[in-house]
């Protein structure tokens, strides 16, 4: 789905990305690297090929859009340097051209020198272009003249219809005053947005990106 | 020698005699089968002493042991474990039990252990133990999960399981089991076996079934000891003056309240059980506006309320100091409290074993009469009342169906094993293999669990880095060596039953109960709501503490507490089927049937009044979408099932969208696109060909195991969100049920507790046969399918059930289509 904010082109893509045209740029955010196995260690039994998964979705849409720039907007590594973390290494050498930049996020506490050794730029507090201020969490956004696109709280929406019925999907916010994205990982779970008339919400299918 | 002829008898019958009583015959009876080494189950009402008839045996041997044993070393007291589903048991049976062991001058201590039990009293016990331990199934797999436990139990010479039929059925039950599997291991290994494994347990359908779970060794001496006494119970309805006094639904009854008044005020005690902890609250509150005098003579009691609290209440209960306790089943149980000699159940009790017990609880003294009141919540469960009635008359019990194959149960029992002191694979294996629950566990399965706690998962899934239990190389024994680990899994072992809880203080402090997590979430600062009969205003959550202040408000919400829906047994279903026919005919004798006759005549002219050999269906269109309700009668859990199972068979004729309701009569299909139904499709519908697969599928589609799976999460130790009050979850490690429900059906279908959530619903919910036998019954019964213009007396409760679920046939796309997004203004 292609929406327009600001007069700039933004495509809304199903497996959770934004992707910029004029800045060849691929947005996503909440990866959460490193969640699964956090949880393993801890003794819950959380299979490792969710993370593989989450990866693997990253390079279909790497091959799509071929940008110049993948932005990760926060919350890349859930916690520590862990075995999925070394999976991550790995994949990322058949990306040797692409940039890799993060905005820290809340989780994002690995050391300086981690985050040099796996080639990723960080950002902090945000990274603007043009029109858009990304930016982890939506309210420290201190660009007026921007509009900020956060993550951070891994929207969802409610559907609801006759007949006592509902549905629930992870989304796309568009308001007013900022744009939230939806969490990349499969592991997280969904905190549900309640918008404004004149806001925009777009809910992701299995198959589609669908506005509501 | 006889029994009869030794010390311990004697002076048991002396101190009897000296209170001018003499042994019932089935505790004479127990007494003898112990001495002889038997195991068994004893079968006696409440109130004639069945407490007794186990622990006098074990005293009885305990004087004749005194006599040729010298001082026993510490650690070897340990005599008798007396297993108590509920906590405010404990306290009282111990109470009767330290009377009975000053008179016979026998030196043991009786400890308690549970929830409740302070860390000194528990250190106290690691030291040394005493001789009688009154412990929940929870509180003895904490014990088990202590370093040094497996010493504990050389000399331990019985287990009593108290109230059995209670625990029979639950997941608790199997935590019974599996404790006692690990004690006799451990005896045996020490070459010390004198464990004798007792059940008491109330009249239940499956009595013989009940042994077999609590001692599963058919070669072991086994006995089943039955009272032969007969209670005397009176049973009568509170009938309203006028059946429009009634609403059609509801479950709360306030309106007839009044009439409880003149029946408080001529009983020494009354007690009035309410099915919920909310509504408990609305009826305190009710019964205080309506009549003030009864302001610090009545109380509340139920699971969440204080300790300190519900210990007064039971106090003053005992002293005949209160007129009244408001009372959920936290008071259902074996508790014996003298004055009451009014019972009142309010709403249905869903079963007639449940509500005997009830009775019970009144007239608690061998040879007296227990009268029950029962006061209906909605018109229809008058003739409920009249069902429960029959049913109670020619003692038609329900059975309960013991819990097999838990893989989550057992996965916590061997990571409790593994944090105390460790267990070894092969002699733990052939233990679990020998419970009733787990005699069907395949080494396959067994080899499932296993890697499921030492290495995350099977071979099929990656699952790096996974540590929780882990064999130690000295001993080859399995481990948990993470402290964090262990103290997270302690603290997990009591959640089977409870939802996350959160402690209640006052600001300026003093604690008043407990609340569930999810009623304080949706909680703004300012609002006020009910808690153990006080008005309270919320304030804030700090450390998972609810901060309140008291209220100047005069009505508040009451906190919703999950799991206060019971579903109808089926005993009570076939009775309901027959009073319908009778009310109509008029050849009933019950006056509740006259009571409720208008509120047939307006089913009658609306729609129909289904009898015997009927199935009657009603279509009902209206502003809301095209309702589809049908009424075979089989109660809730039947009918989750039959609703998903019509549903998704309509679903295969056009493409629709259904959201399901159902309650103990019928359920409803409820759709925004006009249903396909006629004669023809209602008997294909209703069909028992193709049942077991279209099942399946129809379970697939709809959330019923994601829903089961909750459980099982918590339960395996998947999720944890903390303890109240004493443990703030990791932030890093907080996850949900439905996620790891998620993540096991797309990356690892082959985990066990997933089919395990599959099963429940199948298995437990399902009763298959039961489903299987309705639908043949419907085959054979003329289906009627009738057209009302308005909601009629037997669909109305139906549609304003707010508990759905959804099953669909349709695009993703297609439906969002025609929703939309629930918009701020």
């Amino acid at each position: 789905m292609t929406i327009t904010i600001r007069n700039e082109e933004l495509i809304l893509a199903k497996e959770r990305a934004i992707y910029l045209p004029k800045e060849q740029l691929l947005a996503i955010s909440d990866l959460h690297l490193g969640k699964a196995a956090h949880f393993r260690k801890a003794g819950l039994q959380v299979p490792s090929t969710l993370a593989q998964n989450d990866l693997n979705r990253l390079s279909d849409l790497l091959n799509e859009y071929q940008p110049k720039t993948l932005l990760i907007n926060g919350d890349m590594f859930h916690h520590e340097v862990n075995t999925d973390i070394d999976d991550f290494e790995h994949w990322k050498e058949q990306y040797p051209t692409l940039k890799f930049v993060l905005v820290k996020g809340n989780h994002d506490k690995l050391d300086q020198k981690q985050y040099q050794k796996l080639g990723i730029e960080i950002q902090d507090p945000s990274y603007c272009t043009e029109n858009f201020c990304f930016i982890h969490d939506a309210v420290k956004c201190t660009e007026e003249n921007l509009y900020p696109i956060s993550g951070h709280i891994h929207p969802g929406i409610s559907v609801y219809g006759k007949a006592k019925q509902s549905l629930k999907f992870p989304c796309f916010y568009f308001g007013n005053d900022y744009a939230v994205m939806p969490a990349f990982s499969a592991f997280t779970g969904l905190s549900l947005v309640k918008p404004k008339a004149t806001e925009q919400v777009y809910a992701i299918t299995p198959t589609k990106v669908i506005k509501v | 020698m006889s029994i009869a002829k030794t010390k311990g008898y004697q002076q048991v019958l002396e101190w009897l005699k000296k209170d001018g009583k003499k042994p019932f015959k089935f505790q004479e009876e127990a007494w003898s089968f112990y001495a002889k080494g038997y195991s068994g189950l004893v079968n006696a009402p409440t109130g004639f002493g069945k407490t007794f008839s186990l622990f006098l045996a074990v005293v009885i041997e305990g004087i004749n042991l005194a006599e040729v044993k010298d001082k026993k070393r510490a650690k070897d007291r340990l005599q008798l474990i007396w297993i108590t589903p509920l906590r405010s048991l404990a306290k009282d049976i111990a109470r009767a039990m330290r009377e009975v062991l000053a008179e016979l001058e026998l030196d043991w201590h009786v400890g308690v252990r549970n929830g409740d039990t302070t860390q000194a009293e528990k250190l106290q016990q690691k030291k040394s133990m005493p001789e009688i331990l009154l412990i929940t199934p929870e509180s003895l797999h904490l014990l088990l999960a202590q370093k040094n436990s497996s010493t504990l139990f050389e000399s331990l010479k019985c287990i009593v399981a108290d109230e059995w039929h209670e625990l029979l059925g639950s997941k608790r039950g199997v935590l019974v089991e599996l404790a006692i599997s690990r004690i006799k291991g451990l005896q045996k290994n020490a070459k010390t076996q004198h464990l004798r494994v007792w059940g008491i347990s109330a009249t239940i359908g499956n009595i013989e079934e009940a042994l077999d779970v609590i001692e599963p060794d058919v070669n072991a001496k086994r006995t089943i000891i039955k009272a032969k006494l007969n209670k005397k119970i009176v049973i009568k309805s509170i009938l309203p003056d006028d059946i429009e006094t009634l609403p059609w639904a509801g479950h709360l009854g306030l309106k007839l309240a009044y009439k409880l008044l003149p029946i408080i005020e001529k009983s020494k005690t009354t007690l009035i059980f309410i099915n919920t902890r909310g509504q408990s609250e609305m009826w305190y509150q009710h019964l205080l506006n309506i009549e003030p005098e009864l302001a610090g003579r009545i109380a509340i009691h139920h699971g969440s309320i204080d300790f300190e609290l519900r210990n007064w209440i039971e106090d003053a209960l005992h002293t005949g100091l209160l007129k009244a306790v408001i009372a959920t089943s936290s008071l259902d149980l074996g508790v014996d409290f003298k004055p009451v000699d009014t019972v009142v159940q309010v709403g249905s009790p869903k079963g007639v074993a449940r509500f005997l017990q009830r009775a019970g609880r009144s007239g608690h003294s061998p040879g007296e009469t227990s009268k029950i009141y029962f006061l209906p919540t909605h018109a229809l469960e008058l003739v409920e009342a009249a069902a429960i009635k029959e049913a109670a008359k020619e003692n038609n019990i329900e059975s309960r169906e013991p819990v097999i194959m838990v893989f989550d149960t057992l996965i916590q029992y061997l990571v409790t094993l593994a944090i105390g002191d460790g267990f070894d694979d092969k002699t733990v294996y052939e233990e679990v293999k020998n419970t009733h629950a787990f005699k069907m566990l395949l080494p396959e399965e067994w080899n499932w669990v296993m890697q499921f706690i030492t290495s995350g998962g099977d071979s099929l899934t990656a699952y790096q880095e996974f540590k929780k239990v882990a064999k130690d190389e000295e001993d080859g024994l399995w481990k948990v060596k993470s402290r964090q680990i262990a103290m997270r899994h302690r603290l997990h072992i009591g959640t089977i039953v409870s939802d996350a809880m959160l402690k209640v203080k006052f600001l300026s402090g003093g604690y008043i109960g407990m609340i569930e997590e999810y009623f304080v979430s949706k909680l703004k600062a300012g609002d006020s709501f009910t808690l153990a009969g006080r008005i309270l205003d919320f304030v804030h959550i700090k450390d998972m503490t609810v901060i309140v202040r008291k209220s100047k408000q005069k009505k508040a919400m009451s906190p919703s507490w999950l799991g206060g829906r019971l579903p109808l047994s089926s005993n009570l279903g076939s009775v309901l089927r027959k009073k319908y026919n009778e009310v109509l005919d008029k050849t009933h004798q019950e006056e509740e049937l006259d009571v409720v006759y208008p509120l047939f005549l307006v089913q009658q002219e609306r729609s129909h009044v289904p009898r015997n050999d009927e199935l009657l269906i009603e279509m009902i269109n209206n502003k809301e979408g095209f309702h589809l309700f049908a009424y075979p009668f089989e109660g809730r859990l039947v009918h989750e099932i039959l609703a998903a199972l019509v549903a998704y068979r309509l679903s295969k004729l056009v493409p629709i969208t259904f959201s399901l309701a159902m309650n103990d009569y019928g359920f409803e299909l409820l759709s925004d696109i006009e249903i396909p139904m006629d004669d023809a499709i209602a008997y294909e519908v209703f069909s028992p060909e193709n049942l077991t697969e279209d099942i399946s599928l129809s379970i697939n589609s709809t959330e019923m195991a994601r829903r089961k799976f909750r459980d099982i999460a918590c339960i395996s130790g998947l999720v944890f969100q903390g303890y109240p009050g004493k443990y703030v979850a990791n932030k890093h490690l907080q996850s949900s049920a439905g996620l790891f429900f998620n993540v096991f059906n797309d990356f690892d279908k082959h985990n066990l507790l997933l089919r395990q959530a599959y099963d429940e619903v199948f298995y437990q919910q399902l009763e298959e046969p039961r489903l299987a036998a309705a639908l043949h019954r419907i085959q054979q019964s003329t289906i009627v399918i009738t057209y009302p213009k308005r909601f009629t007396p037997l669909s109305f409760p139906i549609k304003v059930d707010s508990l759905r679920a959804n099953m669909s046939s349709e695009q993703l796309e297609n439906r969002i289509e025609r929703m939309k997004v629930e918009v701020f203004k």
